[in-house]
């Protein structure tokens, strides 16, 4: 991997206290990822789950008042047990998860990468203003007015 | 009607499209095909992010770019941090899922 990513990439390892084979399951079987991956408070719809390179993965989230939002990633790498890799978009992210046995249990690597500092940078800040409105708004309208006060 | 970010992120739609049009600027076409809402609904949440300063129209030929303004949502390593634990808090949920089906599948169901 390039050593000029830091800027751009949000890195997480983690070890998951089951074996390689069961944690490739729930991400690599729709029925399982549908069940821990869309955001709290959603439900999600899975549309095409196309698990090859160049396969389409595409599901709908359904938000409060019925909104429906699609999701849409496309697979570029697999490798069973071992690697997934695919393109999401709006916004562009590329993602490498990596699975690695450690005796029962599973090393999870999980890379995001953005084209840019100033991409990454700005989908934190909307996600940020976003969730803030889901959980915390006052923690949020705290945090704007100390920034309005400075201007 | 209040013009400001409350107002802006009040609405699911409008938070989504905020979300999406972060990363890149997006044609509002792009951003309706996201949608199972009208057109027209779309429209109106674009127009209230633009007069909340969110977004900012780019005419390109005939197409309409919207690009985020998120300016006004200062410092941005707070929001990282806040990002990352976002994720985090996904692998949190994939863990307890793998702990509930390794039982399940103990009891043999």
């Amino acid at each position: 991997m390039e050593n000029n990513t830091k800027d751009r990439e949000i890195v997480i390892s983690r070890v998951l206290n089951a074996p390689v084979a069961l944690v490739w399951e729930v991400f690599a079987n729709p029925k399982h990822i549908m069940q821990w991956w869309g955001p709290e408070g959603f439900t999600n719809t899975l549309d095409v789950m196309d698990l090859v390179p160049g396969g389409e993965w595409k599901f709908t989230m359904h938000g409060p008042n019925g909104m429906n939002f699609h999701n849409r990633s496309v697979f570029k790498e697999i490798v069973p047990l071992k690697k997934m890799l695919f393109e999401h978009f709006n916004p562009h992210i590329m993602f490498t998860i990596t699975f690695a046995a450690q005796g029962g249990q599973t090393l999870l690597n999980w890379h995001m990468l953005f084209d840019s500092a100033e991409e990454f940078e700005a989908v934190a800040k909307a996600h940020g203003a976003v969730e803030g409105a889901n959980q915390n708004v006052d923690k949020l309208s705290v945090y704007l007015e100390g920034m309005a006060a400075k201007k | 009607m209040r013009r400001d970010v409350f107002q802006a992120i009040a609405d699911p739609t409008r938070r989504q499209i905020i979300n999406m049009t972060a990363g890149q600027p997006l044609n509002v076409n792009a951003i309706a095909d996201s949608f199972d809402v009208s057109r027209q609904a779309i429209s109106l949440h674009i127009k209230i992010l633009v007069e909340c300063e969110l977004l900012k129209i780019n005419k390109q030929g005939r197409e309409r770019y919207c690009e985020a303004q998120l300016g006004q949502l200062g410092e941005v390593s707070v929001w990282i941090e806040q990002y990352k634990q976002h994720w985090k808090n996904k692998l949190d949920n994939l863990e307890t899922y793998l702990y509930q089906l390794k039982k399940e599948r103990k009891h043999g169901k």
